[in-house]
């Protein structure tokens, strides 16, 4: 019963997005990249106020990342969440020019996830205190994660470029 | 084990001394760490052959180098490596020390161990059993005893090419040389 | 004369302290159910301690604990070893009461010089534990003091061959003397100073090779010190070294179970159960003893 109101109250708040339910069960939201924000915040204020996970995904043959918003609740009295579940909300961006709003004004805990996909895509996050690398000790030309970044080549190149150590002479 | 045998011991002393107290170090490098305690407690123990896990690199003189080494964790590693008093033994534990083993196309893990740190030996498996550990270390009593563990020495004649391999890898070095390069 | 019986005096306390490090880690891997280590395992150590290259951080990191070694030795000079006593004529408990905490002293030097913060940490609860134990051990000195009315160790001895035994003369003394062996000695439940898992080894973390050797052969000295001292006051220290040696084996015992069960104290726990209990026997032990 909850779960129907709130898919209806997102219908009736939000224009232009789309609001569907798979095989689980699991409400996904899809999304414009300008409506991220108000979206979390009026989902924030419903009750569900855990920002779990911020993904990424490389569709290459659509030209386009999308990135994943997964929001839990950690109140015990929330009868909608004991219905919904985890709510996913989706939004996708270009993949040329990459460029997102940071979520950190509505979720603090967004800082080291938005960090690890710019390191790891390339997408830049407009905002952001500290874009500086939190894994990865080199520089690379395309970012890792990427779907065109081709690892094997990447060992021969570098990793296997470096020498073994001479035996000594007797 | 010649550990009893009492002329041996007083004839070489510093072999005897080496070969039944080998301390390693309890640095937990990559994923294989999960098997080392096993074997320090009761089912396997490792304590009968004189292997007791210290906590700082000064006192010890084995490193066993357990699982991945991804590029963050070479920098520690050469670090404790660099620390321990000679002479010191490394042991390479796991596949991925040896050819990158599972890890073998990463872009962010060292495929041969053996270009930056000299190793004395490796045991394959991922991960070894605990008794591979006492393979390790009964192995290396016997290349102790004839001489042949002298992965320390190979350090510091040819340190010129390690530091060189380090510099490749890793970026610029926090640390000066250990030894003077000519 | 002196030195035969300095000599002879080191040898022993070396020898015994090493089987009875070593039967400590015997019966703490047949506790735990494993076969552990054989008796002469800490002789290996220390080999191969001596063959290993040391590191150094400065002259007063070499002088401290060089100091300290030195402080356990001449310690060892004024107790008796059934008749070997080195020094048979100077000082006796005074002078052992004030050179026990020359050891401490000079490795809290050597960790100054190591500036690593876990030394820092260690010494610092070392001296807090000593600080701890101190009180009731003064008073423990002093009911012996007072019931034999003599300072020399010899005539303390003497005494006790010709009527009883100190612990059934002064039991509630003992006891108190029991409880703070383990504190004296660093094995657990007071063991914080030196432990590996909580602040990597305390002063030992940056000790490497021949360091190593001498904190360790001082802490053997320590151990026999403190159970020579307990058999020598309390359990009247017998004629020769063999007796002695077989007094010390049941305290050795009781001290190794009680160190083999527990687990470790926090700090203020350790230095608040020193002050509570030990303290309040000690005193009741001095006041029967004035009463008397």
């Amino acid at each position: 019963m909850n779960k129907k109101n709130l898919i209806e109250e997102l219908k009736l708040t939000f224009a232009d997005i789309r609001v569907n339910e798979d095989k689980n069960d699991t409400i996904k939201i899809h999304a414009k990249k300008e409506q991220v924000k108000t979206i979390l915040l009026y989902l924030k204020n419903y009750g569900y106020d855990h920002l779990a996970l911020v993904s990424c995904v490389d569709w290459i043959n659509k030209k386009e990342f999308e990135l994943i918003y997964i929001l839990t609740s950690y109140n015990d009295n929330n009868e909608t969440y004991k219905e919904t579940g985890d709510i996913y909300l989706k939004t996708k961006i270009s993949r040329d020019k990459s460029e997102v709003e940071t979520v950190i004004g509505v979720f603090e805990n967004a800082e080291p996830y938005e960090r690890e996909i710019h390191e790891l895509f390339g997408i830049n996050f407009r905002g952001h205190p500290r874009l500086i690398p939190l894994f990865l000790e080199r520089e690379y030309d395309v970012p890792p994660f990427r779907k065109d970044f081709d690892t094997r080549k990447y060992v021969e190149d570098f990793f296997n470029s470096i020498p073994v150590i001479p035996e000594e002479k007797a | 084990m010649d550990r009893e045998q009492v002329v041996k011991a007083l004839k070489d002393s510093g072999k005897w001394g080496h070969k039944y107290s080998l301390w390693a170090v309890y640095f937990c490098t990559g994923c294989g760490i999960i098997e080392i305690p096993p074997s320090i407690t009761s089912r396997w123990d490792a304590e009968r052959f004189g292997v007791i896990p210290v906590a700082t690199p000064r006192q010890a003189n084995l490193f066993l180098i357990t699982g991945y080494v991804s590029v963050k964790t070479l920098r520690a590693i050469i670090r404790t490596y660099e620390q321990m008093g000679e002479p010191k033994y490394t042991v390479g534990f796991g596949s991925c020390p040896i050819n990158g083993g599972m890890y073998w196309d990463s872009y962010n893990t060292i495929k041969k161990l053996d270009k930056y740190i000299p190793i004395d030996g490796w045991i394959a498996g991922c991960m070894p059993r605990p008794e591979a550990v006492f393979v390790a270390v009964t192995h290396l009593w016997t290349l102790i005893d004839k001489g042949m563990a002298n992965a320390y020495k190979k350090y510091r004649k040819q340190y010129k090419y390690y530091r060189k391999n380090q510099e490749m890898a890793l970026g610029k070095l926090e640390w000066p040389p250990l030894y003077p390069i000519k | 004369m002196v030195v035969l019986y300095g000599l002879g005096s080191i040898l022993i306390a070396f020898m015994i302290g090493i089987l009875f490090v070593g039967i400590a880690r015997k019966v703490r891997a047949r506790v735990h159910w494993r076969y552990g280590p054989p008796l002469y395992q800490p002789l290996i150590d220390i080999v191969k301690l001596f063959h290993q290259q040391s590191v150094s951080h400065g002259f007063v990191f070499d002088f401290g604990i060089f100091f300290s070694l030195t402080g356990a030795i001449v310690t060892l000079f004024f107790i008796p070893i059934g008749n070997i006593v080195p020094l048979r004529e100077s000082g006796g408990l005074l002078v052992v009461l004030y050179l026990m905490l020359i050891a401490p002293f000079g490795i809290a030097l050597s960790s100054v010089e190591a500036a690593n913060p876990n030394a820092s940490i260690g010494i610092s609860r070392k001296f807090i534990l000593a600080l701890g134990y101190e009180i009731p051990f003064l008073l423990i000195i002093l009911s012996v003091m007072t019931y034999y009315g003599t300072i020399s160790f010899a005539e303390i001895v003497e005494m006790q061959r010709e009527s009883t035994w100190g612990i059934i003369s002064m039991p509630i003394t003992g006891i108190a003397f029991l409880l703070i062996l383990p504190a004296m000695m660093g094995l657990k439940p007071f063991d914080q100073i030196g432990a590996p898992q909580e602040i990597s080894s305390g002063p030992e973390v940056e000790y490497g090779g021949i360091y190593l050797a001498m904190s360790r052969i001082q802490h053997i000295f320590l151990v026999f010190i403190n159970i020579a001292l307990f058999v020598s006051l309390f359990l009247g220290g017998g004629p020769e070294p063999l007796t002695f040696f077989l007094k010390m084996l049941p305290v050795f015992f009781i001290v190794l179970i009680v160190s083999t069960v527990y687990p470790r104290f926090r700090i203020e726990q350790a230095f608040r159960f020193c002050v509570r209990w030990p303290t309040i026997l000690a005193f009741l032990g001095l006041l029967f003893v004035v009463w008397r």
